[in-house]
């Protein structure tokens, strides 16, 4: 264990405490409760991180220009709601049914997103996102249509033992959920299968190459993806105890590649601090100002303006500077060897492989 | 059945001519820039705004149509001069997500200038009969509608095939860094290429407001069928998007007619199919974006 890896864990532990502790009172006083903040918002602020991690696998990892992320997001709201409301289930089951029903979006429309990169990639995530958008608009029958569906939320439990979750509880259980898919998140980054999807966003035709099957590691992304945001998704339908169209939106998915890129792309903690940002301003504007859409919206255009080097490209150099030891781009590569393919390429990604 | 199926089959036809009319503006700009313009439908929207602050000031409508497409694409250049421009050298990524930002800026400013909910704005009464087709009545209003729609893309292709500049403009489509190697001034191309795509999407915002009605989201509502046009088309294709979008139009009109609950739905199984069979879209280019 390097010095950066033992600071890592230190402010992966010491951001989870702060989680923990911020709603505890003290007296009749917590710090949420001296910000005018709700406990729900902090379970959000942990969802829509979650949705961001899994447009920051895609975009801060593997490259590619995902913005219709909130698809797989409502499916699993929509999963969640449809399930308790029609078949009884209960949280877990919910919860799970509400992940699978994403990761079955992602299984339909992955094949064909697969076809393409590029902007013209974000162009299929666009319109392939808006289908389940207008499904679930249109079968308004069974899912309430515009006006969106609300559910209870069913107790918390296992055969023999069951709870129910309020507010407080619930958000500890977020902070659970969140805690592992943080981890899992972590070791799939470093993982093999991770370090191919960083070696993809450097160059994809070298690790074709190498003889790797890129689309195959890139649709097995796109799940992961997908049912990171599924989960999310449920989740949150269970924290609001509601599914509506809009959560399918493309706003929504410009919302969680927004917190992606505000907080940084391409690190782990980005989309968590983005979130942070993102959602508690939100509420704190919305809370001052019927027009807070402005407000949000100019947060996007200055975020965007205002890093000219690229809050993502920076980010990303950084990144890949500290994961590999060295950025991996044509300087580092003899010219001649880059020239002939595939020696130059072999050793780059074996440098990657060799930190995982 | 002729009776019946033919009013809707104009109508899709229509439909799909606007459709065909905002993808090309948004092919424009991506095409030139790799820009995905996600404020695109704000323009539109604006342009209607525009003209319908127009006519209620007194002016006619005819002064309108021409003055509202050109206000906008004022305002259009000035965003892009302003905004876009530092965003060339960067990821795709930060367009698409300034656009974004700018869309919601825009929605909400004309929730608060126009209010929140659609404003009547009609066509002059010249436009309001019908003319006799033999088998159909057929309103004059959307015949109108597509004569301009067809003489403005007459004229785009003649702008980028019979003239000097739209020479310039294909050729850095092909290779930006060769003709600005060359002495042509790339920024002032940029500039004229966004303003051509606001001018269209300008015209299209005025005659779809008198057409499907002026609200905040109007533009929104057109945009995402625009991206579907330009996928099925094919990227890089002007012609491509003027056969997708009638493609489109067409097949929601008649899906309307038979399983209206489905009729938003058939352009993306339209998409997939076309994918399937052909990964470029109907006319794209091999190679252009990947």
């Amino acid at each position: 264990m390097n010095n950066r890896q033992k600071q890592g864990y230190i402010a992966a532990i010491a951001a989870v405490v702060l989680l923990a502790v911020l709603p505890l009172k003290i007296g009749s006083h917590s710090v949420l409760s001296l910000m005018h903040l709700d406990v729900s918002i902090l379970s959000e602020m942990l969802l829509f991180a979650i949705a961001a991690m899994s447009v920051n696998l895609l975009l801060g990892y593997t490259g590619l220009m995902s913005f219709g992320n909130a698809a797989y997001f409502g499916l699993g709201a929509y999963g969640a709601g449809l399930s308790i409301h029609y078949l009884n289930m209960n949280f877990i089951e919910g919860a799970i049914i509400g992940t699978i029903v994403a990761l079955l979006g992602g299984l339909i429309v992955g094949p064909f997103l697969l076809r393409r990169r590029g902007i013209y990639f974000a162009l299929l995530t666009l319109a392939f996102g808006q289908v389940f958008y207008f499904i679930a608009y249109r079968a308004n029958e069974f899912t309430g249509g515009e006006d969106g569906m609300s559910f209870p939320r069913p107790y918390f439990g296992f055969p023999g033992w069951h709870t129910d979750l309020h507010e407080g509880s619930f958000y500890y259980l977020m902070l659970l959920v969140f805690a592992v898919v943080l981890v899992g998140f972590w070791l799939i980054v470093r993982s093999p299968f991770g370090r191919t999807l960083q070696a993809i966003r450097q160059n994809e035709l070298r690790v074709r190459y190498l003889g790797l099957d890129s689309n195959k590691f890139i649709f097995v992304a796109l799940l992961v993806s997908a049912a990171m945001a599924g989960l999310a998704g449920a989740l949150y339908g269970l924290l609001i105890m509601f599914a509506a169209p809009l959560m399918l939106d493309w706003q929504q998915s410009g919302d969680f590649v927004m917190i992606m890129i505000l907080g940084g792309a391409g690190s782990i903690w980005g989309p968590v601090v983005g979130s942070l940002i993102y959602v508690i301003g939100k509420d704190i504007i919305s809370t001052l100002t019927q027009t807070w859409q402005i407000y949000i919206g100019a947060l996007f255009v200055i975020c965007v303006l205002a890093f000219p080097g690229g809050l993502l490209g920076t980010l990303l150099n950084s990144i890949a500077r500290r994961d590999v030891g060295a950025p991996i781009s044509e300087e580092t590569v003899p010219h001649k060897a880059w020239e002939s393919g595939a020696p130059a390429s072999s050793a780059a990604v074996a440098a990657e492989q060799k930190e995982s | 059945m002729l009776s019946n199926v033919a009013p809707s089959v104009f109508n899709g036809l229509i439909l799909g001519a606007f459709y065909a009319f905002v993808a090309i503006g948004l092919s424009l700009i991506m095409n030139l820039t790799g820009t995905i313009n996600l404020a695109h439908g704000s323009f539109l929207t604006l342009a209607g705004y525009l003209a319908f602050t127009l006519v209620s000031k007194g002016t006619s409508f005819w002064f309108a149509l021409i003055l509202a497409p050109l206000l906008t694409v004022v305002v259009g250049v000035a965003v892009e001069r302003l905004l876009i421009v530092p965003l060339y050298k960067r990821d795709p990524i930060f367009s698409l997500l300034l656009t974004f930002g700018l869309s919601l800026i825009a929605e909400e400013v004309y929730r608060l200038i126009w209010g929140p909910n659609g404003v009547p704005f009609s066509a002059p009464g010249i436009l309001g009969g019908g003319i006799s087709l033999g088998f159909m009545q057929f309103p004059t209003l959307r015949l109108f509608i597509a004569v301009v729609l067809a003489a403005a893309m007459v004229l785009l292709a003649l702008f980028l095939w019979r003239t000097r500049f739209g020479l310039r403009l294909r050729a850095a489509i092909q290779d930006t860094e060769m003709i600005s190697a060359m002495g042509t001034n790339i920024q002032l191309l940029y500039m004229v290429n966004f303003a051509l795509g606001m001018a269209l999407a300008g015209l299209a915002g005025v005659l779809a407001s008198g057409l499907l009605g002026l609200s905040p989201t109007m533009g929104n509502a057109l945009l995402m069928p625009a991206f579907v046009v330009a996928i099925i088309g094919g990227m890089g294709s002007l012609f491509g998007s003027i056969v997708g979008g009638l493609l489109v139009g067409l097949a929601i009109s008649v899906t309307t007619l038979f399983i209206p609950a489905a009729n938003e739905v058939i352009m993306y199984i339209l998409m997939a199919v076309v994918l399937l069979i052909r990964p470029r879209g109907l006319f794209g280019t091999e190679g252009l974006f990947g």
